[in-house]
């Protein structure tokens, strides 16, 4: 297969960006695409040119470091996979695809495709924890958790926080993210005893660092690798809600 | 309104909320306001009655005043947020694409601010027209406003008959996504309902929508 490609190249944050076009020759449609993107940078590094940066880890899946736009669609034209899981054998030969970094005023392009998303990191340290202390561990079945509660907890801390929900966002939103990080904890409950003071606190980071409002079109949840719904942001309203009408703090 | 509450309710979430609860309360007033205006198909006393009935009614002036206000804040609440919207993502996408599989985006969700925008300018024509138009008094009683001979006067004019269609129908559009939505960003969310709620989105918004822009259509046809 051969693959043309338009880059968003950029070489330091305050660098102006352009986008240079790149033919991936020799592309085996077993190829991930992030594997294809390794073979054009070999050439690059032959050619003693800057190989495109992009971020990546696990490439199964997992571990939400990469992700960049792929003709206009966060992770690529597959519902529910990452970039690194996403594979050639879903495009034509021939085919000609433009590589975008997540673009949103709080996630900064620290180069090519790479951009700084330690403002998820912030959202977190503002509330997403539990910090009062319960002693030991308690026996195994003394705190009982339902089971619709648990696999709705479960599915809600799936969220590998990769970003693509800013990215498809219109509003450049965090609502995905922020929604299913308050509700992994609103569910259980370990998550009840600060629950009031997390959501105002993660929501009013959420603003400060820049994302905007969530338009319920569901975009996000369109391109999320791990599906997580937005009936998590309903619940953060909701929880919202609560805590503006019953919070004592 | 003490600062902190202020405080909350100008952030992302609390901003949705209000602009969810005024959508909401706004919708519920207009299928008022269509219920009311059917009795046009009934005749002109029962017309003349219902709208006399509304207008003597001591507590029309604080119901018109909170009806402004939810219009207020709905539509300020919604001007300002989509300025903060805009400021989110500085640099747009070269390319972008809709991202299919569960999206919900369509033309009515991408056109909110515009169709809001335009139906907030048709409501100050429309009121304008109705409620400080021309005044009649019926024959039978002079106290009575002969509302239904202001109603057929605008409506035997094809320019505001077309003027009146095309408005309701982006009414339609802006409550196609808007009823979902408001029942969303107030936090409903029911594992059967939700999907359902997006289908009765479209479904009321293709009534309300077509029964308002049949009362100027059956006006012109049949007067």
């Amino acid at each position: 297969m051969r693959i043309f490609l338009k880059v968003w190249r950029q070489a330091s944050p305050d660098a102006q960006g352009r986008f240079v076009d790149y033919t991936a020759e020799d592309v085996s449609p077993d190829m991930s695409f992030l594997e294809m993107l390794d073979v054009v940078n070999e050439r690059l590094i032959m050619q003693g040119e800057d190989p495109i940066a992009f971020d990546s880890d696990c490439r199964e899946g997992i571990c939400g470091t990469c992700g960049f736009m792929v003709s206009g669609i966060a992770h690529g034209p597959d519902p529910g996979t990452t970039v690194c899981q996403l594979h050639m054998r879903r495009f034509k030969d021939g085919m000609r695809l433009t590589l975008e970094p997540w673009r949103a005023r709080a996630f900064q392009v620290l180069k090519d495709l790479v951009v700084d998303r330690s403002a998820f990191d912030r959202i977190i340290q503002a509330g997403g924890y539990t910090s009062v202390n319960v002693g030991g561990a308690p026996d195994g079945n003394a705190v009982l958790v339902g089971k619709t509660a648990s696999d709705k907890a479960m599915d809600s801390a799936a969220c590998i926080g990769c970003g693509a929900c800013v990215a498809a966002c219109k509003n450049a939103s965090a609502a995905l993210f922020t929604s299913a990080k308050i509700s992994q904890m609103a569910l259980l409950p370990q998550g009840q005893v600060e629950r009031f003071q997390r959501v105002v606190k993660m929501v009013d980071r959420h603003d400060e660092e820049g994302f905007g409002s969530c338009s319920n079109e569901g975009e996000c949840e369109a391109v999320c690798p791990k599906e997580i719904p937005i009936t998590n942001i309903a619940r953060m309203n909701r929880e919202y809600f609560r805590a503006l009408l019953f919070s004592r703090d | 309104m003490s600062s902190p509450i202020r405080r909350v309710l100008s952030s992302t979430v609390g901003t949705k909320l209000l602009i969810g609860l005024t959508g909401l309360a706004l919708f519920v007033y207009l299928i008022i306001h269509l219920a009311g205006n059917a009795l046009i198909f009934a005749g002109q006393d029962a017309f003349n009655v219902y709208a006399h009935a509304l207008i003597s009614n001591p507590l029309i002036i604080p119901l018109e005043i909170g009806l402004l206000l939810l219009f207020l804040v709905h539509i300020y609440k919604a001007i300002t947020n989509y300025v903060k919207n805009l400021a989110a993502r500085p640099e747009a996408y070269d390319k972008k694409a809709y991202a299919g599989h569960t999206s919900r985006k369509s033309v009515a969700s991408s056109t909110m601010i515009v169709t809001g925008i335009i139906v907030a300018v048709f409501l100050i024509i429309h009121v304008k027209q109705f409620k400080f138009g021309s005044y009649y008094q019926t024959v039978a009683d002079a106290g009575v406003r002969d509302l239904y001979r202001t109603e057929i006067e605008v409506f035997s004019n094809p320019f505001w008959v077309a003027f009146y269609v095309m408005a309701t129908l982006l009414v339609g559009l802006h409550l196609r996504h808007g009823i979902a939505s408001g029942f969303q960003s107030i936090g409903f969310d029911h594992p059967m309902y939700t999907r359902r709620l997006t289908m009765w989105s479209l479904v009321l918004a293709v009534i309300i929508s077509g029964g308002l822009a049949a009362i100027p259509v059956w006006v012109y046809f049949t007067h």
